[in-house]
């Protein structure tokens, strides 16, 4: 059984000397590694997924910075934009106010002179009524004179009445004409 | 997740799938041990070949309280003091057994040169992270890439993954060492000349008696409470599962050594069989058969070895895989509301600290 051969040997023999060579080496290949080498690549790959991660981070704090900063211009634009809407139609407001204002002082203003135009004719008017009565009265007197004059016929006088009165027609209309 | 209730399936696959049978090969050895020695390509020897030129490897030998030395083999025999008995073993001139053979094998040079070139490797690497390449900028270049997806491999998808909680940054450095020389010592039966050391039952019973040593110093209080105690269970059950929990520890290190062992052996053993066929059968049928199917035989081989590339790094990452899967399993802080489900456990344990 070639096999089973101790030292060197066969296939499934398990060789004492060999195997605490294996161990010696091991221990000695695990030490340095773990003394020169691995722990150096865990904390260079350690250091690079921070940074990386920070930077990420930092990145997504800025964009969220960022979308703040435009949301508050946003809400500034807003407010800036309602302030102007409102004080033009505050000036609309005035203005119309203004307008009508001064309309209705224009109207009254036209009033009031249509009303001392009328006041003015009606003042005319009344004026030129003292004069034509008295105008009539002068006449009436007149009249009374030359009636006064004739005195001793009445049916003369009444005659000469009535004549006046017809003759004062005419005159009466001229008058009124001119006024 | 899945996985997590998934896991134990999965390892009970691992464990009994994946180790291949030997004996229908030995039988094929026994045949044709006349015309082509088999199992001497795959033994372990005194001598490292290259290009056809032997270079011998001293002797030490531990007897009884006393080392001897020598330069090779051939000066251990013309010393007088160790002959060489009749199965092909060296022992002493009196007949007594070496205590202790601590001779340099092939194996122990290819393991050297394993563990070596995986710290140089590694040093290297370091050496330029600590200028800054890659911590403070990206990595550059082919070699650090390519360093660094197998490191953030075995230590997020290997560490991470399977050890709960922090504790994994105390096992990277050991998951990594080990992944990484495995995988060198795998590949270099691929190379002419080459060897693989991890197919020697000795070196993967070593690492895996590694293994299995960090597994029970890591081993929380749960952990041995589950070994012995088991809460919970009747007294009288635990005469049956106390046993089969104590084989349980050890069975975890012996397959992990079988599995590495067979694969790397029946690879190795493969290749020389059918690059061997072309000699058995110039032995049987002539020179003009044996040429000519030397064909068939060569493009199997090449086949053969790309399955063989493959198959070195997936057994290194098994073995590294279930190492840290048996170390996690001791790790593990057990709450015994919720055995199932380890995710808890690992959220827990991570909001603890």
């Amino acid at each position: 059984m070639t096999f089973f051969l101790q030292g060197g040997g066969g296939i499934l023999s398990f060789d004492t000397g060999f195997a605490i060579w294996v161990l010696i080496t091991m221990l000695v290949f695990i030490w340095g590694m773990g003394k020169f080498a691995v722990p150096y690549i865990v904390k260079a790959l350690d250091d690079r997924e921070k940074r990386i991660k920070e930077s990420l981070d930092s990145a997504e704090n800025a964009l969220a910075k960022a979308k703040e900063i435009s949301k508050e211009n946003e809400q500034a634009l807003r407010d800036a934009e309602i302030k102007a809407q409102k004080i033009r139609k505050e000036a609309i407001e005035e203005a119309e106010k203004l307008r009508v204002e001064r309309l209705e002082k224009a109207r009254e203003e036209s009033a009031k002179i249509l009303q001392d135009a009328k006041e003015t004719i009606e003042k005319e008017k009344e004026r030129a009524l003292i004069e034509l009565r008295n105008e009539v009265a002068d006449l009436a007197v007149r009249a009374a004179s030359v009636i006064i004059d004739h005195e001793l016929d009445e049916e003369k006088n009444k005659k000469l009445v009535n004549r006046f009165i017809d003759n004062l027609e005419e005159p009466s209309t001229i008058q009124k004409n001119e006024v | 997740m899945p996985t997590e209730a998934l896991r134990p399936f999965f390892l009970f696959i691992l464990l009994f799938c994946l180790i291949t049978p030997l004996p229908a090969v030995a039988n094929e050895v026994e045949e044709t041990e006349s015309s082509l020695d088999v199992m001497g390509k795959v033994l372990d020897h005194d001598y490292v070949e290259i290009a056809g030129k032997k270079i011998y490897l001293p002797r030490i030998f531990y007897v009884d309280g006393n080392f001897y030395f020598y330069s090779n083999t051939q000066s251990a025999l013309e010393s007088g003091e160790f002959v060489e008995s009749e199965i092909g073993g060296i022992v002493r001139a009196d007949g007594k057994p070496i205590t202790i053979d601590f001779s340099i094998s092939a194996h122990l040079i290819f393991f050297w040169l394993g563990v070596f070139l995986t710290f140089l490797i590694t040093w290297l690497a370091a050496r330029r992270y600590r200028r800054g390449v890659g911590s403070e900028t990206e990595p550059r270049g082919v070699l650090q890439n390519l360093f660094e997806v197998f490191f953030v491999f075995v230590r997020d998808d290997i560490a991470k993954e399977y050890i709960p909680g922090e504790k994994y940054h105390k096992y990277v450095n050991y998951l990594f060492s080990v992944f990484l020389a495995i995988s060198f010592m795998n590949l270099f039966g691929l190379f002419p000349w080459g060897i693989t050391p991890t197919a020697n039952l000795t070196v993967t019973a070593t690492l895996a008696g590694i293994t299995f040593l960090i597994t029970q110093v890591s081993g929380t209080r749960d952990h041995w409470e589950h070994v012995f105690m088991f809460p919970g269970v009747h007294p009288l059950v635990r005469i049956i599962l106390t046993p089969v929990e104590i084989i349980g520890l050890f069975t975890k290190p012996f397959a992990l050594a079988i599995r590495l062992f067979a694969n790397m052996l029946s690879g190795k053993i493969m290749i020389v069989s059918i690059l061997g066929l072309i000699f058995v059968f110039t032995d049987m049928f002539g020179a003009w058969l044996g040429v000519g199917s030397s064909v068939f035989w060569v493009l199997l081989t090449a086949l053969l070895y790309v399955l063989k590339g493959f198959i070195a790094l997936l057994q290194a990452y098994i073995f590294t895989l279930l190492s840290a899967v048996f170390i996690g399993m001791a790790a593990e802080e057990h709450h015994h509301e919720d055995h199932e489900s380890s995710v808890t456990t690992t959220a827990e344990a991570t909001a603890k600290t």
